[in-house]
């Protein structure tokens, strides 16, 4: 009888070994808390480690560590706290790539590989980044603008943080397709901070000063995650922007803005937890360092079907 | 225990000290074990992984198994994290205790920041002065990102006692002013590429992988607040405008000279903090810093200053700070959902501020029985 317990005993243990070992974090620091894309990155990192779970036997947590306002000294003191507090993988979008790079190689160093998305830090030693192509994003969207918009025009080019690398790049993408088109001109790139409230007002303050504006490349979606950002009557001043989340939906029904293309930002934390799983557990390394998502254009034609991915997309 | 304790740090910190050491003792007891990979010094002299062969026969690398909360290294982190609030919260003290407030420091940061990334990258291995010898690189940087930071608090003191307007206004105009010329000096892009002389002297890690720099100027700060505002005349004149401006200014003190030093001082606090992070972090934009100015006031504040001036310590506002990130680190530490994240730390904060009134309060009531008994 006692050889039998002591046998149980010696059996639970190991087995509780063998869970504790099949148990893995992995940190997801993003920009910023209030950002809907980042939810939805979230929702995507942690339905991803339910189905590597399922998949291998594992338990799979999702450590969200990201700071409320975009702050890259936080991003980098979250990195390191989710390597001291043993996370397996980091997958982080950087604020500032400079401020990140640091933390990204220690990370490393200490045997946490780490992944980027939407915003990259190239000089880490980071082993994959995911997202957008910043200079196709903004070219894109100026094409389209200027597609709509019969090429020509006034454009306002409305831009969030000053200090993004990644939205300076679309930035510089919207400059460069503006100038194969003649008859449009660039007024100014605006500026705000990244929240809807402050965009919707940065397009009005900018509509009333500068009322022969034509056209708005919005290289993010912020002013239509509010529900009048665009005062205007549909047509009468043409809009193209980045993001599809479901706020910006009502824009294309209601015939304010013609094309959105949607970053795959759920995709930003599954295809991201993917790559660290295969790095960590399956020893597999991606077959490119940069994997490059492609913006799905949303129009009246598809934004009921597309729409229907936010029933997934969005936090329970 | 408590006397111990008490005496070595006075009532007001002694409090603080309890609520760090009871944060402590809870994190350690819940925090749980985290396996981290073991380090050594190889040949070249540079922290390398330990690799061990298991059962298997099979290289793999060597792990210990330690408390989340209670081990080197997490407690060198929370230091360094603490670190840069810290130091701008001992020279918002030396404010808050003058009556003032500063609104401005979160700017100031960005701005010195800015300004001395843009000589240190002049410098730095990629720039075009790359070939001046590296000290004299470092020294210009340095001079540059401090002297911004205290130039910006005389202007900041100047303007308020030349214009007799109160300092929340001042230092809100400040505030977006400095950022704005942070804005157009960089414009808006993120300046790295420093020299390596710089980076290694902030990041200096010790044998077992510590980079102790910014604790040790944490410290240093903390030590000439401390003899500032308790040992040197020119402190204890900060305490009587902060007690009551008027009987000070009968009294014949120069209430403009002291109210111009403290923002001054508050300038410089967030110049030191901004070098450190320079080099910690290795970059610098025009959004660094921002929300910075309330962190630092709550430091401060939880470290017992008042906000109605007279009262507040140097070490009082590093404990502060301490605790504030003890709770942020926490939080990762335990895994906690970070939604509540800001529900706690709030509620955390309050209580803190609510327990040190407790205590002070027992202390004064304490010292008002014993002078009874004594009549």
């Amino acid at each position: 009888m006692k050889r039998l317990l002591i046998l149980a005993a010696g059996l639970a243990l190991a087995l509780s070994g063998r869970a504790a070992e099949r148990t893995l974090t992995i940190g997801l620091v993003a920009k910023s808390q209030g950002n809907p894309v980042f939810q939805a990155a979230r929702v995507g990192a942690i339905d991803a480690a339910k189905e590597l779970g399922a998949k291998h036997g594992y338990v799979i947590n999702i450590d969200w560590r990201t700071p409320n306002e975009e702050d890259a000294q936080k991003q980098a003191e979250a990195i390191e706290q989710l390597v001291l507090a043993g996370a397996a993988g980091i997958s982080v979008s950087c604020s500032d790539a400079n401020k990140l790079t640091d933390a990204i190689n220690s990370a490393v160093k200490n045997g946490v590989p780490v992944a980027t998305f939407d915003s990259d830090a190239p000089a880490s030693k980071r082993f994959v980044t995911y997202g957008v192509d910043d200079i196709e994003c903004g070219k894109q969207t100026m094409e389209e603008l200027a597609k709509v918009m019969g090429g020509k025009g006034i454009v306002a080019v409305l831009a969030g943080n000053q200090n993004a690398p990644n939205l300076q790049k679309r930035v510089q993408g919207v400059k460069e397709v503006a100038k194969k088109f003649p008859g449009i001109t660039i007024r100014d790139v605006y500026y705000h901070k990244e929240t809807a409230q402050d965009a919707a007002a940065k397009i009005e303050q900018v509509m009333q000063a500068n009322p022969d504006i034509t056209g708005w490349a919005l290289i993010g979606g912020w002013p239509l995650f509010t529900d009048n950002a665009l005062k205007w009557k549909p047509g009468t001043v043409q809009c193209v922007s980045v993001d599809a989340l479901p706020a910006q939906l009502a824009y294309i029904r209601s015939g304010h803005v013609p094309v959105l293309l949607a970053q795959q930002c759920y995709e930003w934390g599954h295809r991201t937890v993917e790559l660290l799983f295969d790095k960590i557990v399956l020893k597999k390394d991606p077959p490119a360092v940069k994997e490059v998502s492609q913006l799905i254009p949303v129009t009246k034609e598809n934004v009921d079907a597309f729409a229907k991915n936010w029933d997934k997309w969005l936090p329970k | 225990m408590m006397s111990w304790i008490k005496n070595l740090f006075g009532a007001k910190e002694s409090g603080l000290l309890v609520v760090i050491l009871a944060l402590g003792a809870l994190l350690t007891a819940f925090s749980g074990k985290v396996r981290l990979p073991v380090f050594e010094i190889g040949a070249d002299g540079e922290r390398q992984r330990v690799f061990i062969t298991n059962e298997a026969g099979e290289r793999v690398a060597a792990i210990a198994e330690k408390n989340k909360f209670l081990n080197v290294q997490n407690l060198a982190q929370l230091a360094k994290d603490t670190s840069f609030i810290a130091i701008m919260a001992v020279g918002m003290s030396v404010v808050i205790i003058a009556g003032g407030i500063d609104l401005s420091v979160g700017s100031i940061y960005a701005l010195s920041s800015v300004l001395g990334a843009l000589v240190f990258q002049y410098y730095g291995t990629n720039g075009a002065g790359a070939n001046t010898p590296p000290w004299l690189g470092v020294g210009l940087g340095a001079l540059t990102c401090v002297g911004t930071a205290t130039a910006c608090g005389i202007v900041n003191g100047g303007l308020i006692v030349a214009l007799r307007v109160h300092p929340f206004i001042i230092t809100l105009g400040a505030m977006a002013i400095l950022r704005g010329i942070a804005f157009v000096a960089t414009k808006g892009q993120s300046v790295g590429g420093f020299p390596l002389l710089f980076r290694e002297l902030i990041r200096f890690e010790t044998s077992g992988g510590l980079s102790l720099v910014p604790l040790g100027v944490m410290l240093l700060v903390t030590l000439i607040g401390w003899i500032f505002l308790s040992r040197l005349a020119a402190g204890r004149r900060i305490y009587a405008i902060g007690g009551n401006e008027l009987a000070s200014r009968f009294s014949g003190i120069r209430v403009e000279g002291v109210k111009l030093g403290v923002y001054l001082l508050s300038g410089l606090a967030a110049g030191v903090a901004a070098l450190l992070a320079l080099g910690y972090y290795g970059s610098a934009s025009s959004g660094d810093g921002q929300g910075y100015e309330l962190n630092v006031i709550a430091a401060a504040v939880v470290g017992g200053a008042s906000l109605t001036g007279g009262k507040g310590t140097a070490l009082g506002a590093v404990l502060g700070a301490l605790i504030i990130q003890m709770i942020s680190s926490g939080i990762v530490i335990l895994g906690i959902d970070q939604n509540y994240s800001q529900i706690i730390i709030g509620s955390v904060v309050i209580a803190a501020v609510v327990l040190d009134n407790i205590n002070s309060w027992l202390s004064n009531r304490r010292l008002t029985q014993a002078s009874v008994g004594k009549h």
